[in-house]
């Protein structure tokens, strides 16, 4: 039996000659909360609809608690809970009916899940405000109630934090994380915002024009950001001989007249400031500095950052 | 299949469209009521019943209830993509096949209550004309039968809406354009005159209802043209089980197709 909730193998969606998505491969593990992050249109939003067999993949497989999806969507799909791209419900229904219609379809009698699920995203219950009358952050959340409602195992958020509120960004946050550590939910979500992910996934992969270009928990990727030391000083040439002969350390780069960039971290930042005062140098600043997740993103999608 | 009915159901609250269509079946029984002098001039409750209830089957059903049909067809059917509720229901999981069904389910029931409420209009109109209703259950069953037979009768016209997907402009012209040729058609002795068997006056709605009702209408105080009428045609009329036997093959043949069209289009 496999440790991952969801495993795709090759997964691939072309429509015409152009590649949505491309031999992805991704593996969520159970109990965790993985974001997938890109830009828009890098191909989330389509994997997310071939998880849940609502888009055909063009090849590849998926499988979803350990069994293959096609053939099994029955008894994995009410297993799963979802949100995908913008909400959808009836207008001329209010927040509850449209819950109601829901919970008929998939068994749900009592209110109390309809209840507990417009409780956890802060709507109120039997509201008379009709969906067509919400805003856009009061749809989002009746989405994510919606995703919540039958207790999932699994689910698949797509950018659940679209148009919410900065105080609803923070509880939905805290929500999904809560979800995942005291109900033990499996949880993907993908968003174009990096810092929401860096916030909230445990483990994280990075898809670029429909590839996945890193997958990785995101304990691995931060031992990855790198580390450097940066020093201004009234003579920069003078500094960076005297750090190499005097300390012996390499990795030492000029960046224009008062820079220097120290990539050795064996450098001792306090024996290294004496050492240039010292030698009668000024030395204005000097700082650790530590790589972002942006400038790996930056890195390994060989381009522009994310927001 | 009962779930997805019971939920259709829910989902036309507050919407206006179903209940004015419904409504819509009193007009023209109204309208006779009012307007015309024939109405004035009936000497007893059964030939008022007759008169009355073959406006029903003859206007409401033809030119009323086959547009209403389509119209709240493309309605139900277009609702799930226009409202983006159709990932939703794909991932509960409902096949898409069962949801056109139970969208059709709907419109059946729909027809029924169309021809329902116009008869029970009638029957309305004739306690407050102090005309004793003789006959009218007879009549109003046979209301009800060609109810469904216009609603198996409009689902070529739903398939076709099915297909130009999301098009409600050429939806509309279509349905318009259908009623029409079913009216025609319905009253046209090449198509009311043709054998019981595998031919356009079987087939096509209009032919084959007019072919069933018109046998159960009192014409024994008809106008001699009625009377020349009634002659040229009882050949051709067709049974109760001729009729149903018609109305369940093409329900089923297009009801599959409907479902399969449905299924194949993305959500």
């Amino acid at each position: 039996m496999s440790d991952y909730v969801i495993e795709t193998r090759g997964l691939t969606k072309k429509y015409g000659e152009q590649n949505s998505v491309s031999n992805l491969s991704i593996h969520v593990r159970k109990g965790r909360i993985y974001g997938l992050l890109g830009r828009n249109g890098t191909g989330k939003t389509t994997t997310m609809r071939m998880l849940l067999g609502l888009t055909p993949p063009t090849s590849g497989d998926v499988k979803i608690f350990g069994k293959p999806l096609r053939g099994n969507e029955k008894n994995i799909l009410p297993r799963i809970g979802s949100l995908i791209e913008s909400p959808g419900f009836y207008p001329n229904l209010t927040g509850t009916e449209n819950l109601q219609i829901f919970a008929d379809l998939r068994g749900l009698k009592s209110p109390k899940y309809i209840k507990g699920a417009l409780e956890v995203v802060n709507l109120p219950y039997r509201d008379k405000k009709l969906f067509s009358q919400y805003s856009l952050g009061m749809k989002q959340r009746l989405a994510i109630a919606l995703a919540v409602m039958h207790n999932p195992e699994l689910l698949i958020l797509d950018e659940p934090i679209n148009g919410l509120d900065p105080i609803g960004i923070a509880e939905v946050r805290d929500f999904i994380r809560e979800l995942c550590d005291a109900a033990g939910k499996t949880i993907l979500i993908s968003s174009h915002i990096l810092s929401e992910i860096s916030l909230l996934a445990d483990d994280i992969g990075i898809i670029d024009h429909g590839v996945l270009v890193e997958e990785e928990s995101l304990a691995e990727l931060e031992e990855k950001n790198g580390k450097y030391f940066r020093f201004t000083v009234s003579n920069a040439a003078l500094a960076t001989n005297l750090l190499q002969t005097k300390l012996g350390i390499q990795n030492v780069q000029v960046d224009n007249a008062n820079e220097i960039t120290v990539r050795d971290l064996r450098l001792d930042a306090g024996a290294a400031v004496r050492l240039l005062v010292d030698a009668g140098l000024s030395v204005s600043d000097a700082h650790l500095y530590e790589d972002t997740l942006e400038d790996y993103f930056k890195q390994v999608t060989g381009g522009e950052g994310i927001a | 299949m009962l779930k997805l009915l019971r939920c259709e159901f829910a989902k036309l609250r507050r919407k206006p469209l179903f209940f004015v269509a419904a409504a819509v079946s009193a007009l023209i029984p109204l309208g006779c009521a009012l307007f015309l002098p024939d109405f004035q001039e009936f000497t007893n409750g059964a030939q008022a019943v007759d008169g009355m209830m073959s406006t029903l089957f003859q206007m409401s059903a033809y030119l009323l209830l086959t547009p209403a049909l389509v119209v709240l067809a493309s309605n139900l059917l277009f609702e799930e993509h226009d409202n983006d509720t159709l990932k939703n229901l794909m991932t509960v999981p409902v096949s898409k096949s069962a949801l056109a069904m139970a969208k059709m389910a709907l419109l059946f029931l729909f027809s029924i209550a169309f021809m329902a409420v116009g008869s029970l209009v009638i029957l309305a109109i004739m306690m407050a004309a102090g005309w004793e209703p003789v006959g009218f259950w007879r009549l109003f069953f046979v209301g009800i039968g060609e109810g469904i037979m216009m609603w198996a009768g409009a689902l070529p016209c739903v398939l076709l809406v099915v297909l130009l997907n999301r098009s409600y402009i050429v939806s509309v012209i279509i349905t318009f354009f259908y009623t029409a040729v079913n009216y025609i058609l319905g009253t046209s002795d090449y198509f009311i005159m043709q054998p019981f068997g595998f031919n356009l006056g079987m087939l096509l709605p209009g032919p084959l209802a007019f072919r069933w009702f018109f046998q159960y209408l009192d014409m024994s105080n008809s106008s001699a043209q009625m009377t020349e009428l009634l002659e040229r045609i009882s050949p051709y009329f067709v049974t109760t089980p001729q009729a149903f036997l018609v109305v369940i093959i093409e329900s089923a043949v297009f009801l599959t197709l409907i479902a399969l069209v449905y299924k194949r289009q993305s959500c």
